[in-house]
Parts: C-alpha cells; structure tokens; sequence
C-alpha cells in the first residue's frame, strides 16, 4: 500500500511534461494524415489541393466580412456543443439537438410576432422561446426515458424526424409559422420576417459585422464551466453520470437530475434555433423561418461535443474550426472542386480529432491494469 | 536470505522448476524488490506472503514476463532464461491466474476459455477439454454457462481453467481468494492441491493470508519492502510468527484477541452506554429499526421476507449469515438503493422512506459498502470530490464549492485517516484498494453518522489494513454510533461485535450475545435446513 503510491510521486511531474508531449504529436499527426487523406481526394477528383486550400482559407477568414460569417455560424454551432456537454455529463446521449433546434427556432418564429414590447426586451424573449422549445422537445424524450424506459439515445434521434414533420405542419398554416400572402409573394413554406427591431444586433468590428450570438455562446461557456466545476449542482451531476448507484445514495435522484440535463441539453439548442433566427443573417434564412432551417447546424454541434469530449472550453476552438469549414467551402466551388468536398475534411478532420484520445485511452487502460497489478 | 536452495519442507527434487536468484526491480526511487532469491520445486505450493505493496506481484510480474528485472538471473529448469515477454513464459510452461479476472461477462464459459487461442476455433474441443480439466482437477463447470451469470467463485475457476488448458508447468496464483468466500476458498485449495499432486506441477501462491499459507503451503518465503525476509515451513511456525515477520513487529491478530477474550464480548456495549434505553435488545427506542421488511429482486423473488432488526446506540451488531441470504439488500435498503414493499425502516422513532434517494444518507445512516466501486466511491473523480460527494456543503461558500476549503479540507483528513495517494487531486482510481476503503470509511464517518452499516469492510485487505479498520469501527462505538457489520468471515464477527444475528432467507433466523456465540452455533443456525 504505501510503497505504490509513493512509487508515483516523484515521477508524476516528469509524466504529465512526456505525456503532454505526447498529445501535441498524436493530434499533429493525425491531423496532418486527415489533411493528406483530403488533399489526396482533391487531386483524384481532378482539383489541385492547394487552390482549394487557398478558397477555404477565404471563405472562412481571409477575405473581407469573412470572420463574422464565420463567427456567426460558431456561436449556434458552440450553444448547441454546450448543451450536449451538460447532458453527456449526465451520463445521457442526447443526439437529437436538430430537431431541438428546430423545434425552438419554430417555437421563438411563433412567439416573436405575438409580442409587441420594446425591440430588446423582445430579442430577448424570441431567444428565451427558443431555449423554451428546443427543452421541451428533450424533456418529451426524458419523460419517455423516466416514465418509460425508452433509451434516450433513440428517442432523441427519432424525434428530429418528428420534430421535422411537426414543423412542417405549422409552416402549412398562417395562423402558425406561415407568413402571410401578402408578405411571402410566390414563396412557399417561410415565416415572416423579423420586424428590424426584434433581430440580435450585429455590431461591426474591423469592418467584419457579427451577431451577439458569439458572445452569448462564450459568456454561457464560461459560465457552464464554472457551473460544472465550482457548484454543488455541477459536483452532483457528474457524480451522477459516472456513478448513477452512489449518486443515488447520495441523494442526486436520476429523475429530477436526469430530467434538467436533458432539458438544459435541449434548452441549449432551441437557444441556438432562437440565436440563428434573431441573429443569422444571411447565413441562416434572413431572419425568417422556413423549412430546412436548422440546416445541420443541430448535428455539427453534436460533432463539436463529440471532438470536445465533454471539455467546455475545448468546444469553443472547436466549434471555430468547423464553423470554418462550413463558410469556407461555399468558396470551393469556385475552384471547380465539388463544394461539398468540405463535408468530407470535415468528417476526416472529426475521425482525426478522435484518434488521440482513442490511442491514450487505450493507453491508460494499458498502464492503469499494469500499474493496479504492481501496486498490489 | 542468501541461500538459494529453498530450507524446502519435502524432499526437493534435483532440478528446481525455477530458480529466482538477486531479481531487482526499481521503479525510479523505489525499490519493487531487492536481491529477491527464491526456488520453486515441481510438486510443491511456495507460498510467498507479504503485506500489499511487499514487491509479491512485482516479483511475479518478474517471472511471466510483464517487468522486466533490472539486475538478477532466471533459471528454469536448470536453464537461464531471459523472460521478456509474457509470450516467452507461456513457451517455457508459465502460467498465471490473475487477481482480477480478466473475463468477458457476455461471453459463455467455453468462449473465454478459447479467447487468445490462435488458429481455427472448434467449440467441440475447448468443450471437451474444459470438462476433462475439470473431471482432472476437480474443478467441474458447465462450458454453456454464461460468465456474468456465475459467482465469485466459479469465474475463478474459469480463469484457472484458461490457464490450465495450456498445460503450464509452472502456475502462479496471485491472491486468489481475495474475492471468493471462505468456502469457495476452500475449494480453490483443494483442487490446488490436486494440480500440483497429479503431474509434479510447481505452483506459487501469492498471498497475504497468514491461514492460507500455513493450511496450503509446502514452504512460505516471506517479503517485506522488496525483500526476502524469512522463509518458514508451516509445520514449524505458526500465524503469529508469519505475522512477526511480515509486518515487522507485533499484531494482534482478530482470532488470537477473540480466543483471549480481549474483545470484551457485551462488556463494551454496557460500558459506555450514557442512557438506559440504549441497552441490549429490550430496549424501548433503538437508533435503527427496520421492521418486517419485505422486498423483491428483479426476478420477482423475495431478497428481503420480513426481515426485523434494531440496532442500539454504542453497540456493534455483527450480521452473520452465508453470502446470498439478503446481506446486499439489506446494505442496499440502507444505501436507499432499494425500495420496500412493505415493512418499514426508522432512525431515532422517525420513518425514513425506502428507496427514496438520499433518505437514508439524510437520516444518518453511513454505509460503507459491500463493494466500493459500486455505490462508495467514484473512480473518476479526484480524492477530495469523493469525500463530499454526500455532503459538498461542508466546503461551499454561498453554495458554490470553494476550491481552497475543498483541497484544505481533504487535506486534514487524508492526514487523519492516514490516505496514501498523491493529494486531494489525484484521482481516485490512482489509489489502492485498501486507501480507497480509508477515504469511504472517511467521509461517512465525517458525516457523525448515528448508525454505521459496514458490509465486508476488511475484505481483501491485509492484516495492517484490517487492525485499522477494525480499531476504528470499535472507536466509532464507543463514540455512540451504532454499527452493524455485515461479514461473511465469523472470526470477524466475533472479535467485532457485541451482539450477533444470523440472516437466512432474507429474515433472522437466531440471535444471540457475543458470549453465548460460538463458532459452532452460529454455524448451525446459517446452515439450518428450514427458513
């Protein structure tokens, strides 16, 4: 007993420096194989790779506005990662925050032209009508899950499709989601637009303009970490996920715990939908619902958690990343690449950002038996 | 120390199977083992004893193949060899049965015997050969049965049969009954004896059970710190010297107190008991009451059938019973893990509900369970965050967690209870097993719990470890917690408890005081034929 632990100590340091090492090469090299992986793709398809590189590097950053197109597709993508951290912390998958997203943004459409107060006091409402909807959409799945015992991670996924459907029905009536003749002309299935005065406003900052959303995806990043980390709520929930048998001892109760985080989970992608709708601009439908809305924005942030795992401060470099993606690879196509070719990095670069930890976890299996065998 | 040719009980055959001579392993400042000598003859159980953390498995590591040695020669069969891969040993005829097992749940009996084989798979033949080693050795088991489905016991044995199945002529047992009830061990060393009789097998038997070595063992070679300190032959030494020399210095140990009658028996609980009514089973207001309590498992039998029990302030009430007959329910009722279908359970008078979460814990009543990693601690957390997980409040600050009131607060009782791990941040995987039961029995004592359930609290740990655990229950006592000590080891029963209650069937089937119990009658009331 006391020679094992002491057998750590002094060498705990020197392992923490080697194992960061080891880390920083892991991703480098894995990173870089998806890289080579894409540019050979490119250069079988008949493209040059790095032309195409050159076009993401413009649509995302390089040229002119590009960074608030780009940071305005990272907040929605960072709020929905957020909320998928809060409900894997749980020990639940939730992998339904598409059609949460929807859900909420059709919820925050309908209500945004019920309410007549002042614009910011409305923006703000449209915003909390999204978390509303994208919430009660998870909290369908978690009283499925609590009152049922239907698995989570089915029920999740299955309801997108409901949620698609339920959506469409509203966009068939006027006095739900569809806008009104007058105002919609010869387009079908979209809302109204938002009144100037209820939109998030997009400030500009060296000539990029961007929506506020970026900003309340970091503000409630720091604040869940904090949260996570630094209260008895956040203690409760972990112990919760890794251990459900001593959480309950311990007076965490999986239904009401279970519940909240999946409908704060949920609550983080309608607030995302909500985001999108009174602050996406032209990258999300122009301040107008319409089918199709939440535009896989529900799934990239699932991504983004994935590669994340559960870090909520790493979600945010993430979710830039992809958000670059995205916005880069309207560019692509100019280079007579196939456009969607990003979808495949972006794929490759999500396997790439999963090897490390995938190697190390194994790894620490590894050295965790050999050192639990030693110690004995 | 120096000799190479072990003192040996029988009559060593010319060529030992294998010869250890000056192994030394560092792992950096410290010393795993030491210029560690040793001899294994065909046909002989080598006992190795050692206290945890002694340099045992280090050494065993050593010899199939998984560390390899710094300095020192090994010899098998009369060759040096240098093993420095666990593939090595197995062509040399080493085998290992692991502490932990290394099953696959899902999987049947035969398909993890044939997990690792190399080449085309025949079911037919592994079937066959399980049933042959187990006609052989006595170690009969069904190849259909489904691994999650058998006990502690049984899957010991289909990790003996992996390992038999490849004819190993040297067979390592690392801890083997660390898991297994005192029945199963004697099993386990009846087939022993068997593997080692039928085909002049060596066999080395890792352990830190003074009564196993001396019942099992031909010869006993006994390390400390990395060291061979003393070898001994059981016919000429008794548990009292194997402790001297394991630990370095006198222990009392649990039978020798029980047999001088030190334990005090009833004594205790009419020594320090402040209020009449806290005295023996009469009295009118127990701290716990459970009361005809009824409860069913997942199958819809009953775990629980009417079980009644009340538990007094300063007293120890030890639970005796086989392994099976509600002891785990009943930690489970009291963890509020298990909810009741009828009967009641009350602390101080006051109802507490069943299975309702937290109840329990809020009432006052600690628990350290039958199995820590399953509802006592959690593995990915740190050491600090386990110690209030039940109550965070102790270090928050207008209920946020105060990280300085967290670390300082770990801190003083890692002290306290005398934790070895590497701070309030380590996690707490990185501990031993017998820390990780300090850090449990610690933070349910910080909760000045009024009742105590502690269920095999000493299981798998070593005779230090266990003079510990049992030195604190009893200050617990004294200091008016009630306890009840749920074991499946009687000699621990009697050494601990002021009044004992045998569980059969889910209920009580008898219940006496510690000086009307003996070994004898409590025997028979477990065993007895009708609930």
């Amino acid at each position: 007993m006391s020679i094992a632990t002491t057998k750590v100590a002094p060498t705990s340091k020197t392992w923490r420096r080697i194992r960061i090492g080891e880390w920083l090469l892991l991703y480098a090299l894995s990173i870089f194989g998806a890289l080579l992986i894409a540019g050979t793709l490119v250069e079988a398809t008949g493209g040059d790779w790095l032309p195409v590189l050159s076009a993401l590097l413009d649509g995302s950053v390089r040229r002119p506005g590009r960074w608030g197109e780009t940071l305005g597709v990272a907040g929605p993508l960072l709020l929905v990662a957020l909320g998928t951290v809060v409900s894997s912390k749980a020990g639940l998958v939730n992998i339904g925050q598409e059609g949460q997203l929807l859900f909420g943004a059709a919820v925050a459409t309908y209500f945004s032209f019920l309410i007549g107060g002042p614009g910011p006091l409305n923006v703000v409402l449209i915003l909390l009508f999204g978390a509303i909807g994208g919430a009660a959409w998870a909290g369908i799945a978690a009283g499925l899950l609590y009152w049922r015992g239907v698995p989570e991670v089915l029920s999740t996924l299955l309801l997108v499709t409901v949620s698609t459907q339920t959506v469409a029905y509203g966009m068939r009536w006027e006095w739900l989601l569809l806008a009104p003749q007058s105002s919609r002309g010869n387009r079908n299935q979209v809302s109204e637009q938002l009144a100037s005065n209820n939109r998030l406003p997009r400030p500009e900052i060296f000539g990029n303009e961007f929506p506020l959303t970026v900003y309340i995806g970091l503000v409630l990043a720091l604040l869940l970490a904090f949260g996570l980390g630094r209260t008895v709520w956040g203690l409760r929930l972990r112990l919760l996920g890794h251990n459900p048998r001593a959480a309950k001892r311990c007076g965490v109760s999986e239904k009401t715990f279970g519940v909240g985080a999946l409908m704060i989970s949920g609550g983080f992608a309608g607030l995302a939908g909500g985001a999108m709708l009174a602050g996406g601009g032209f990258s999300f439908g122009n301040y107008q619902f319409m089918s199709g809305f939440s535009d896989n924005i529900g799934w990239t942030g699932l991504l983004v958690a994935l590669v994340a795992r559960e870090r909520v401060l790493l979600a945010v470099p993430i979710a830039f990343v992809f958000a670059c993606l995205r916005t880069g690879s309207s560019f692509v196509g100019s280079t007579g690449v196939e456009g969607r070719i990003t979808d495949v990095i972006q794929g490759l670069l999500v396997l790439a950002l999963l090897i490390p930890p995938a190697v190390m976890l194994l790894r620490n299996i590894r050295r965790a038996k050999a050192a639990a065998t030693v110690r004995v | 120390m120096t000799d190479s040719i072990g003192t040996g009980g029988g009559k060593p055959p010319p060529v030992p199977a294998v010869e250890l001579a000056g192994i030394t392993k560092r792992f950096g400042a410290v010393v795993a083992c030491e210029g560690v000598d040793m001899v294994f003859h065909r046909g002989q159980i080598h006992g190795i004893l050692g206290e945890n953390g002694a340099g045992k498995s280090t050494l065993m590591k050593i010899l199939i193949g998984l560390v390899l040695p710094d300095e020192g020669r090994i010899v098998v069969d009369g060759a040096e060899r240098r093993i420095h891969d666990p593939l090595v040993a197995a062509d040399l005829g080493i085998g290992m049965v692991h502490q932990h097992f290394s099953l696959v749940e899902a999987l049947s009996v035969w398909e993890n015997v044939a997990l690792g084989e190399k080449g085309t798979l025949d079911p037919g033949a592994v079937r066959e050969r399980i049933e042959e080693i187990g006609e052989q050795y006595g170690l009969a088991i069904d190849p259909d049965a489904r691994v999650g489905d058998l006990p502690a016991g049984l899957r010991q044995r289909v990790e003996i049969i992996k390992c038999l199945r490849r004819d190993p002529q040297i067979v390592i047992f690392d801890e083997p009954t660390s898991v297994l009830t005192p029945e199963e061990s004697e099993q386990l060393f009846s087939s022993l004896r068997n593997v080692v009789a039928a085909e002049g097998r060596a066999v080395a038997l890792v352990s830190h059970k003074l009564d196993e070595m001396l019942s099992a063992a031909d010869e006993i070679s006994i390390m400390r710190q990395g060291r061979v300190v003393d070898r001994q032959v059981p016919s000429e030494t008794n548990a009292r010297k194997l402790a001297r020399s394991m630990v370095g210095r006198d222990v009392l140990l649990r039978s020798e107190r029980a047999a001088l009658g030190l334990v005090g028996g009833d004594e205790q609980g009419h020594k320090d008991m402040g209020s009449p009514g806290s005295r023996g089973p009469d009295s009118q207001h127990p701290t716990l009451r459970i009361e005809e309590a009824v409860a069913r498992g997942p199958g819809g039998t009953k775990i629980l059938d009417g079980l009644t029990i009340e538990l007094h302030r300063g007293t120890i009430v030890g639970l005796a019973g086989v392994e099976g007959n509600g002891q785990r329910p009943l930690g489970d009722l009291l963890s509020s893990l298990l909810p009741l279908e009828s009967g009641r359970v009350e602390v101080d008078g006051n109802a507490v509900p069943a299975g309702r979460p937290g109840a329990m814990a809020r009432a006052g009543i600690g628990v350290i369970p039958e199995d820590r990693h399953d509802s006592g601690v959690v593995l990915e957390m740190t050491v600090a965050e386990n110690l209030v997980i039940t109550n965070p409040y102790y270090v928050t600050r207008r209920s946020l967690i105060d990280s300085k009131r967290l670390a300082a607060f770990a801190r003083e009782i890692i002290e306290e209870f005398d934790i070895q791990c590497d701070g309030p941040a380590a996690p707490m995987w990185s501990l031993s097993g017998g820390n990780q039961q300090r850090v449990v029995l610690a933070r349910e004592l910080m909760q000045n719990p009024k009742v105590l359930v502690a269920a095999q609290p000493t299981r798998g740990l070593d005779v230090v470890a266990i003079e510990y655990m049992s030195n604190r229950l009893r200050t617990a006592a004294e200091e008016g917690v009630a306890i009840l000590l749920i074991s499946s080891e009687l000699e621990e029963i009697l050494d601990l408890s002021n009044r004992i209650v045998v569980l059969r069937g889910g209920r009580v089937a008898g219940e006496m005081s510690r000086s009307e119990a003996s070994l004898e009658n409590l025997g028979l009331l477990m065993g007895g034929s009708t609930g």
